[in-house]
């Protein structure tokens, strides 16, 4: 067994522990991941981006246009201060203002256009006909403007059906997802901490 | 004894159980391959020795027993194939996560650093960053994880945009398949297969009906359908028996628990 | 001019990405390209920020003796040694950092996700019930879809893998469809309006 697999093995019985109820070794090792993840966070937010883009190209390339964007990055540490919280909505609203400039189109395109392409498939197969009729009913569930009834109320019902079947699927999957962890952590126990099968 | 109303440390003894057991057999089960997987896999095998393909780590430590199987078969075939990896995070957990898989693969193929794969490292940001790349990617990675400038290495030196990269491969936990089909799909018309956790396919799906992201090779499964395809036995073959006996358990004990509680109502 | 300018910003930023989608000026996607390197640098400053605040959050925790003040003393301990570790003996394969990050991190944050398998089938234990025709769909399709992604699935019967497919691919995607067309038009409809100013909660307005 080598340290690594020791320590690794330490902090997730620590973590298992919380099965049973809460306790100190567990609180410990929670607080632990916290800092040990904002530590490494750190270290990478700053190697990646503020080095390569901002002290290398201002100090070697001299580019500087970065002032501009530093600057304004700099303005969201007023969000710490008690009455210059305001300051910082300046970058905020170019952040803000420059994604909802890119993703009308992209939203447009990739989750409007292409999807109800897809939907309109040969209504010869059933394929299309389910297709079309689970699109067009889940948006009449989710149509809140108009009153669920006659017609309409069997329409946003079917669209209920096709939800539940949607949200099964996804159970089914969330506990595969799940379980393959559970997998994953326990082999872990099994075969490198405790060696009980090579 | 109620059953419907077990206390929750036994459902934990027994699922410890249920998983533990089956993993003490140590039996390796056979998949049957999907066509979700074959997409993905074939897109891959279509590719010509020499070509650029870019993989991006986008899942957190959290995913890392699932993501694991899969991003290994994935880099396993992209490194038998030869190709041109250039390596990526949109997620800060995945930097040293990719960076390390990386590696660790690249070495039993003999490829080397700078010549055969890069790795650009991590951008926030992840909208800007899949835009960005559209224009240009030297412009959103000047300098690669090692802190060297990307155009320092002549084997990359010459990357545009998505016109030189055939195939972007994302291994995601989360939704970030999805902006890679929003941005570089729709706007840069750029393929992108996906390998990604079993909890996100219900998510994904309508994207690869209508074409616009390619696979997914999902999950345990997904890996090891994958491994079955590159002639391998791994992992993810090892774990799938026991993912079937806990999936029978969960639902034998959904069915038990509605059996008590009918028997309790009639009562 | 508190709250002007920043709706002001975000008009012009917003108008200049959207009307860059429709054209081929080489002149403005050399101004889009830069735009997009800005909004990386100004979201790094946005992150860092939380960092600050957890620091700070523990830190007044320490210097206060609060209640369980000794946790949040592992917590800086934590961030100052990656912090330390990270930037001055790097982030390379082999480096005291990623031993950190693969031995201590990865594993307790895997653990933790892995803690949801337990509390998933305790979950389903004690409320899945076959209570009505719309919960009955759910768990049929739920059980369905368990044993048709597994091998066991398929040694039952080869029936049972496909029906999971054909549901995954046909009812299950219509539904997903439907919301995605339904948030792809929320989504537009709010980028206008943050766009053109109608939407102010991000300085603080109504």
């Amino acid at each position: 067994m080598t340290v690594e697999t020791l320590v690794a093995a330490i902090f997730t019985i620590a973590i298992f522990s919380f099965l049973y109820k809460e306790n100190p070794f567990y609180r410990a090792a929670e607080h632990i991941l916290v800092g040990v993840s904002v530590g490494y966070y750190l270290v990478i937010l700053v190697e990646e981006t503020i080095l390569s883009k901002v002290a290398k190209p201002l100090i070697y390339d001299r580019n500087l246009l970065v002032i501009i964007p530093a600057v304004l990055g700099l303005l969201m540490f007023a969000r710490l201060s008690r009455n210059k919280g305001y300051i910082a909505r300046i970058p905020l609203a170019l952040l803000i203002g420059a994604g909802a400039g890119v993703s009308i189109p992209a939203m447009l395109w990739a989750r409007v256009l292409k999807q109800m392409a897809a939907s309109m498939l040969p209504l010869q197969t059933i394929s299309g006909i389910i297709i079309l009729v689970g699109v067009v009913s889940t948006l009449a569930y989710f149509y809140f403007s108009r009153e669920q009834r006659g017609w309409f109320g069997y329409m946003a019902k079917t669209g209920t059906y096709f939800l539940m079947i949607f949200f099964g699927a996804t159970f089914g999957y969330t506990v595969m997802s799940r379980v393959t962890l559970l997998i994953g952590r326990m082999e872990f126990l099994l075969y490198d901490f405790l060696g009980i099968i090579g | 004894m109620d059953l419907s109303r077990l206390d929750r440390r036994v459902i934990f003894v027994l699922m410890g159980l249920a998983v533990i057991i089956p993993i003490l057999f140590n039996i390796t089960t056979d998949v049957e391959i999907t066509r979700d997987t074959l997409d993905i896999y074939n897109e891959i095998e279509d590719l010509e020795s020499g070509e650029f393909v870019m993989i991006s780590f986008d899942f957190e430590a959290s995913s890392y027993p699932e993501m694991y199987p899969l991003a290994l078969a994935t880099l396993n075939h992209l490194f038998k194939k030869n190709l041109k990896v250039i390596g990526l995070a949109l997620f800060s957990e995945g930097t040293a996560i990719g960076y390390t898989l990386l590696s660790e693969v690249a070495g039993r193929y003999g490829k080397q650093y700078g010549a055969d794969y890069i790795y650009l490292g991590f951008r926030p940001q992840y909208v800007s960053a899949i835009l960005g790349m559209g224009e240009s990617i030297i412009k959103v990675f000047p300098e690669d994880y090692l802190k060297r400038p990307v155009e320092e290495y002549s084997e990359f030196s010459g990357l545009s945009g998505y016109d030189d990269l055939p195939l972007v491969v994302s291994i995601a936990d989360g939704s970030m398949p999805i902006h890679w089909a929003d941005y570089a799909n729709a706007r840069y018309q750029q393929k992108v297969a996906v390998a990604c956790a079993a909890v996100m396919v219900t998510a994904f799906k309508p994207y690869f009906e209508s074409g616009q992201l390619i696979g997914p090779a999902a999950g345990i499964k997904g890996a090891a359908e994958y491994e079955k395809l590159l002639k391998q036995r791994g992992i993810a073959h090892r774990r799938l028996f026991a993912q079937s006996t806990t999936h029978v358990f969960i639902i034998v004990m959904v069915i038990v628990a509605n059996l008590a509680a009918f028997r309790g109502r009639r009562r | 001019m508190k709250t002007r300018l920043p709706i002001a910003i975000c008009f012009i930023f917003g108008i200049f990405t959207l009307i860059q989608y429709f054209t081929s000026d080489p002149t403005m996607a050399l101004i889009y390209a830069e735009i997009l390197d800005w909004m990386q640098i100004i979201f790094v400053f946005t992150l860092l920020v939380g960092v600050v605040t957890i620091f700070k959050i523990h830190s007044i925790k320490i210097a206060r003796q609060q209640n369980n003040w000794p946790y949040s003393l592992l917590t800086i301990i934590g961030i100052a040694v990656m912090a330390i570790l990270g930037f001055t003996r790097g982030t390379d394969w082999g480096s005291p950092f990623l031993w950190i990050f693969m031995n201590i991190q990865v594993p307790m944050q895997s653990t933790m996700f892995a803690l949801l398998a337990f509390y998933v089938a305790s979950a389903a234990y004690r409320g899945f019930r076959f209570r009505n025709k719309e919960a009955a769909v759910l768990l049929i399709t739920a059980i369905i879809v368990m044993l048709g992604r597994v091998p066991l699935g398929h040694q039952i019967s080869d029936f049972i893998p496909r029906v999971a497919e054909w549901i995954i691919d046909n009812p299950s995607v219509a539904a997903k469809r439907g919301i995605l067309i339904g948030i792809g038009l929320g989504s537009i409809t709010t980028a206008l309006r943050v766009i053109l100013g109608v939407e102010r909660s991000y300085v603080g307005g109504k």
